[in-house]
């Protein structure tokens, strides 16, 4: 591993190099604002690309609603389970 | 939210340091809004939003593959995906699998045949409103346009104000012109009235005493007048008058 010459605090998540991802992540806020703040980033972000335009598409609520689906179905996976198919994979 | 902060915070050092100069300064040398302000007129929103592939994966994503994989990386990637969690059961396969087969069919068919014709009628509907907000604008603007035009026309009015004040002034001159003169005609009356008063005043005197004198002579002839006397004048005055008789008649007849 070599080390960085900027410190590893100010770099964003896709400049952090694999063997720093542990410190950087634990150097994150996790206090109640700074989770708040993330929320409200990481909300107001996608707001503004996909949905704030003149001519927004159906994607900007089409993401929105397979992640809700994906989610749904990680949470019920666990009854799903038994209504499998086959016994061995 | 956050660019109201930001423009508050760059607003507020410009006031302070106009209120340094002390309030004499300040009203002769008052600027209105000549800086360039930083957060108006706002950006406009952009036309489209991000690009997104099946309406389901941002485009970052592919070219987040691309270097690596070429053109066919994340499609190969979703097809093993899916394979492998078709194999090894992740996604189990129940009566729900083809309702949400056909569901989801009949929505991208409706999405792909009516989508163009609903965002255009949604773009309608926006311009619409849009329209409205301009001509408000356009109208309050040309309120303002009115008052500024009204407000210069009474301020040129104000240089004309001379003229107003040079006729009353005139005015004031011929209303004291007229009054001196009407009390110097009722002087000159009065004077006059008086002079008359003493001149008849002599006038009377001087017949007074004229007819007295003479009333006072007539008397002293009369009284003069003895009997005697105004016998031998009747007498005298007879015998004249019959002379003249006779002369008389003697005349007409020659």
């Amino acid at each position: 591993m070599f080390p960085s010459a900027v410190p590893v605090k100010e770099k964003k998540l896709m400049d952090v190099k694999l063997g720093e991802l542990p410190s950087w992540i634990l150097m994150r806020d996790f206090t109640p604002n700074g989770i708040l703040g993330a929320f409200q980033r990481g909300y107001h972000r996608y707001y503004n690309k996909y949905i704030n335009v003149k001519k927004g598409s159906v994607s900007g609520v089409s993401m929105v609603l397979a992640a809700y689906v994906l989610f749904s179905y990680c949470l019920s996976y666990k009854e799903l389970k038994h209504e499998r198919l086959c016994k061995y994979h | 939210m956050l660019s109201r902060v930001a423009l508050a915070a760059t607003a507020a050092p410009s006031l302070k340091n106009a209120a340094l100069l002390g309030p004499g300064v300040l009203q002769a040398t008052r600027i209105f809004h000549t800086g360039q302000p930083s957060l108006a007129p706002l950006p406009p929103l952009p036309e489209y939003g991000g690009k997104v592939r099946l309406g389901l994966i941002p485009e970052e994503f592919f070219q987040f593959l691309y270097p690596k994989t070429g053109i066919t990386g994340p499609y190969v990637l979703g097809t093993g995906l899916i394979l492998y969690a078709l194999s090894k059961e992740i996604y189990v396969i129940t009566p729900e699998t083809f309702s949400t087969i056909s569901i989801v069919g009949l929505l991208v068919y409706v999405i792909k045949k009516y989508g163009a014709s609903i965002g255009e009628f949604a773009d309608k509907l926006n311009e619409q409103k849009i329209a409205q907000l301009e001509e408000v604008k356009q109208a309050s603007i040309k309120q303002f346009q009115d008052a500024i035009d009204l407000e210069k026309a009474q301020q040129a009015l104000v240089q004309k104000r001379h003229y107003l004040f040079d006729v009353q002034r005139n005015n004031i001159a011929m209303a004291l012109e007229v009054t001196y003169r009407e009390r110097l005609h009722r002087v000159y009356k009065e004077v006059k009235n008086r002079l008359d008063y003493h001149i008849s005043v002599q006038d009377m005197m001087r017949r007074k005493e004229q007819e007295h004198m003479v009333n006072w002579v007539e008397k002293q002839v009369v009284r003069s007048i003895s009997a005697q006397q105004e016998k031998e004048t009747i007498a005298k005055c007879i015998a004249d008058l019959k002379l003249l008789a006779k002369k008389a008649q003697v005349q007409p007849v020659l």
